[in-house]
């Protein structure tokens, strides 16, 4: 009955775990088939559709170069990105820094504070910032309370709302990778670097900062790849003002019915996302791991 | 010392960047007047009735949980049977095909939208709760990937090969050894990947219609049109669903973690 109980010899080991492994190799088949069916052939239809929607050839890149509307919306999309990138690590930094420093309860309610927005609804969120940025919403009414305007400010729709709103969604995925990196950092390396008579500040800028690279490195990556599709906050903040590539692909696909220009669009943009998944995992080394923390 | 004052301060003041559109939503809910005036002059509840008198909210509830539950299942399934394939079967250039099955998560998901809708309307499914389900799953696989890649990787692949050197087959292997050490990631990666189903806006917009929208496309849609407390109303309480769900992993991963220092010491 219990075959092979009495020889669990090395040899019978490795046999086994030759076959185990071919077992557990048949178990990636049942995901492989679904995620090759709905999402590789789905992704692959829309490159293709993009060279010959409504006929073969390069037409509808054609337009996009033209250096027409399309053209510009493409590249405020990069330029947005970049804008909230560095926005996000000017914020997380010295966020980061003191939380890397903090424990028990003041740590807690911080970390709190970075992981409730991740499971905040991003149109939920929007709306709120439409609350504050509305004509007669908390930050007008504030500003003109406090005799800073006189009159108020449209705010909506508008980059600086935009601005404001992803940043906000952004700020937790490049606090959450420094974090990791910082509380790693050796800190008597910095007490080192002061014994031997470096001030503070250049102690911050020689050893303290160059050891946070990997981490920089690696939410600048991870945020600026995400921001290039933002939807919910430029179409509700933004308007027709701050069009992304993401709200003008809906509107191409679904209210203008051009399908092969939507296509070409979102061939730029995924050329460019996996540009910069590839560099996310060179600087990262691996999928898994830097993400645990933002689940 | 007053630097170091000074960069608390600023640190604090970010955090309460972070959960400001929370402390502007959840008051703005109770508010008693008719438009978006903060703080509230008065106090009501009547939100809450506007959108219990609404049956479109409700609908859009049902259909939200008829679409993340399936979701939340198929993504366990297939992202755990992806995470043991990977981990435990010595696949060559296994972080390659990680990073592949992660890419999906990392992708704007408009490209998956319109790539997904002609499919959906092909196979008669355009509109049904089954496309949403399907265009969701594709979403949730990488999550349960992620949290059951950690478990699997988390202890030694020795005790499955034990078990069936002394005579174990596959399936008791499984459900006697691999299942009690992954399934506190299952569950979690599981909840992940509802919680992502319930708040996705850009599939459902292609790929439900009026009678299967979810929850998030509805809002979508009223916030064209009425900028009213209502909203409020339905974003405080799923605002407090998510963090009953965000209450359940925390503890749940502090229970695990409790578990892997046991483990070791």
């Amino acid at each position: 009955m219990l075959k092979g109980a009495n020889t669990g010899t090395p040899a019978t080991m490795r046999k086994v775990s030759w076959s185990v492994a071919r077992l557990y190799r048949w178990m990636l088949l049942a995901p492989a088939l679904f995620l090759a069916a709905f999402f590789v052939f789905p992704i692959i239809r829309v490159v293709l559709r993009s060279f010959s929607d409504p006929a073969w050839g390069l037409q509808n890149y054609e337009r996009i170069m033209a250096g027409g509307p399309y053209l510009q919306v493409l590249l405020a999309t990069i330029q947005t990105a970049a804008t909230v990138t560095a926005l996000c690590l000017l914020l997380a930094y010295p966020v980061a820094y003191v939380m890397s420093r903090l424990s028990g309860s003041l740590l807690q309610i911080a970390a709190a504070c970075v992981i409730i927005p991740l499971w905040t609804s991003a149109v939920i969120r929007s709306y709120a910032w439409m609350v504050v940025f509305q004509r007669k919403g908390i930050l007008n009414e504030a500003l003109i309370g406090a005799g800073v305007l006189d009159d108020a400010i449209r705010f909506l729709p508008g980059s600086f709302a935009v601005h404001v709103g992803m940043v906000h969604i952004m700020l937790p995925f490049m606090i959450l990778p420094l974090l990791a990196n910082m509380r790693a950092i050796d800190r008597s390396l910095l007490r080192a670097a002061e014994i031997m008579g470096a001030n503070p500040l250049v102690a911050f800028a020689k050893v303290y900062f160059p050891l946070s690279m990997p981490g920089v490195s690696a939410g600048v990556a991870l945020v600026f790849m995400m921001s290039l599709g933002f939807f919910i906050t430029p179409a509700l903040l933004g308007g027709p003002q701050h069009l992304m590539a993401a709200v003008l692909i809906e509107q191409q696909a679904n209210v203008i019915l051009d399908w092969g220009l939507a296509s070409s669009l979102a061939t730029v943009l995924l050329v460019v996302t996996g540009a910069m998944y590839v560099v996310y995992m060179r600087l990262t080394g691996n999928a898994t791991g830097n993400l645990k923390g933002a689940l | 010392m007053w630097g170091r004052a000074l960069l608390a301060g600023l640190a604090g003041l970010i955090l309460l960047y972070l959960i400001l559109p929370m402390l502007v939503v959840v008051p703005l809910s109770f508010s008693g007047q008719s438009y978006l005036s903060f703080p509230p002059q008065s106090w009501s509840l009547k939100w809450y009735g506007t959108m219990a008198d609404n049956p479109l909210w409700l609908e859009a509830t049902i259909n939200s949980l008829l679409i993340g539950i399936p979701t939340a299942l198929i993504s366990v399934a297939f992202g755990t049977l992806a995470a043991l394939g990977i981990v435990r079967g010595n696949i060559p250039r296994a972080g390659l095909i990680s990073a592949a099955m992660v890419a999906p998560m990392m992708m704007p998901h408009v490209i998956l939208a319109i790539g997904l809708y002609p499919v959906m309307l092909e196979l008669g499914l355009l509109r049904t709760h089954v496309a949403a389900i399907i265009g969701h799953s594709v979403i949730g696989i990488p999550l349960v990937f992620i949290t059951v890649s950690a478990a699997v990787t988390g202890y030694n692949g020795a005790l499955e090969l034990a078990a069936m050197t002394m005579g174990a087959n596959p399936w008791q292997t499984f459900w006697k050894v691999t299942f009690p050490m992954i399934r506190v990631g299952m569950l979690i990666g599981g909840i992940l990947a509802f919680a992502t189903s319930f708040d996705e806006l850009m599939l459902s917009l292609f790929l439900t219609g009026a009678a299967t929208r979810t929850l998030p496309r509805l809002i979508w849609e009223q916030l064209a049109d009425y900028l009213t407390p209502t909203i409020a109303a339905v974003a405080t309480l799923v605002f407090v669903f998510t963090l009953v769900l965000l209450a359940i992993v925390s503890l749940l991963q502090i229970r695990r973690g409790r578990a892997m220092a046991g483990q070791h010491g």
